[in-house]
């Protein structure tokens, strides 16, 4: 089942093209790990994508949804860990799992979320504010939203950063659980060490183009 | 989700986080007292002259105040992103409308209870029996204030300048239900028959959902864009 189909998607601002034509597709059950330099339009593609910008052409879809017209289903198979945390600072960081997975019609008991919680190591901090959590911490959050919500596609954009090793770890784990379930991954990262590990595809955006690498290209 | 479950959360969230905070209450009270201060000295009134000008001194300081709190309803979300987790979230947008607006209805309104009473010491009005009438006039004002307050809120919120924008694009619009809660809040501390002064009532319950209305078909637009 192909997860992301895009076609000849470009995006431009004004003048400036970020990228132009690019077209591939990533099945369910893989991971497709984009690098590029520094202003490639790697964040660009991954908003586009998670439907927070729109394409200044061409189409995509997810799980066979169109993304730019049906927004809402499309909204409802994917998870974004993005550079922002999305996490409330006056809240708990129990609170803010409860709140996130509800506002993904996802209501769970106290026990489901204390398992997530400690799943990715931050359980004895659930009752801590956002405001106290250091930067790892929030990531494994958002993590923690990963392994309950359980999300057709996932989303990652430089999903290491902030991690420690045991961090990094606990993230392949949690890429491969959901490939496991026929799930599908992108990720976008500079570290390319650590995505072979799971990436099944990768692409180097640059210039405005994707070339494309095989499994064997990313070790 | 179910649309009721999504507004309850987005109030739950937005009450917890201000109770801890206290960030946009605290700012609208202070703010509410200077103002409350300043008119109390700029003037001394007998009774029957602070009936005729009060009503308006009342809302000048509950709509700008209002302005503070519905200005922090959405820059608040700009916090580690939260408005793209509500963008990307399957929910139907027209009940994150209603929430914040429901939350931002509640912040005001707390906000006027807390001051009305100075009002009263200060300006040495006697409203006793007038408080039904006045506490329907606010929570209609306030409504009307919130609804469309909320919209231009999000509106403005991406723009770098949205503390100048928002009091820009919302006071001219806010116009009716200003006039209309001034003119209402006037006939009551003055005492005059329901009828004298209920033309009012029911133009502010007609703004309430025409504002309302409209902007809740507009929010999902809005926050989309």
């Amino acid at each position: 089942m192909i997860a992301i189909q895009a076609t000849n998607l470009s995006k431009a601002y004004g003048f400036y093209r970020i990228f132009e034509d690019l077209s591939f597709e990533i099945r369910a059950g893989e991971c497709f790990a984009l690098f590029g330099p520094n202003g490639a339009g790697k964040t660009t593609l991954l908003r586009i994508l998670a439907t927070l910008q729109q394409p200044s052409h061409g189409q995509f879809s997810v799980f066979g949804q169109d993304g730019v017209t049906e927004k809402d289903l499309v909204r409802q198979s994917l998870m974004v860990i993005a550079h922002g945390s999305h996490l409330y600072d006056e809240l708990t960081g129990f609170e803010n799992l409860q709140f996130a997975l509800a506002l993904r019609g996802q209501a769970f008991d106290p026990k489901t979320l204390k398992y997530g919680l400690d799943r990715v190591g931050i359980g004895a901090f659930g009752d801590l504010k956002i405001r106290q959590y250091s930067a790892g911490m929030k990531k494994r959050l958002a993590l923690a939203k990963v392994v309950i919500g359980k999300p057709k596609l996932l989303l990652l954009d430089e999903p290491y950063n902030a991690l420690d090793e045991a961090g990094v770890t606990m993230t392949n784990l949690i890429i491969q659980q959901t490939l496991a379930r026929e799930g599908a991954v992108l990720m976008t990262t500079h570290d390319r060490d650590k995505a072979a590990h799971v990436a099944t595809r990768g692409g180097i955006l640059q210039s405005g183009h994707l070339q494309h690498l095989t499994r064997e290209q990313l070790t | 989700m179910p649309f009721f479950k999504t507004i309850r959360w987005i109030v739950w969230k937005d009450l917890v986080c201000e109770l801890r905070s206290r960030e946009t209450i605290s700012s609208m009270l202070f703010f509410a007292l200077i103002v409350i201060l300043v008119f109390s000295f700029s003037f001394s009134m007998d009774q029957d002259a602070a009936r005729q000008l009060i009503a308006g001194i009342i809302w000048v300081s509950f709509t700008f105040t209002g302005i503070i709190g519905l200005g922090k309803s959405f820059s608040s979300e700009l916090q580690n992103d939260c408005l793209e987790a509500l963008q990307i979230s399957p929910i139907p947008k027209g009940a994150v409308y209603l929430g914040k607006v429901l939350a931002n209805f509640l912040f005001m309104l707390s906000v006027e209870i807390l001051l009305f009473p100075l009002f009263i010491l200060f300006f040495n009005l006697d409203v006793v029996e007038e408080l039904g009438i006045l506490l329907l006039v606010f929570l209609l004002a306030t409504l009307g204030l919130s609804a469309v307050g909320t919209l231009f809120s999000a509106l403005t919120v991406q723009i770098r300048a949205r503390e100048v924008m928002l009091p820009v694009l919302l006071l001219p619009l806010a116009v009716p239900v200003m006039i209309a809660a001034v003119e209402a809040t006037r006939g009551t501390l003055n005492g005059d028959p329901y009828a004298f002064y209920s033309q009012w009532i029911q133009l502010l319950v007609v703004f309430d959902i025409i504002f309302t209305v409209v902007s809740f078909w507009l929010f999902e637009l809005i926050l989309d864009s």
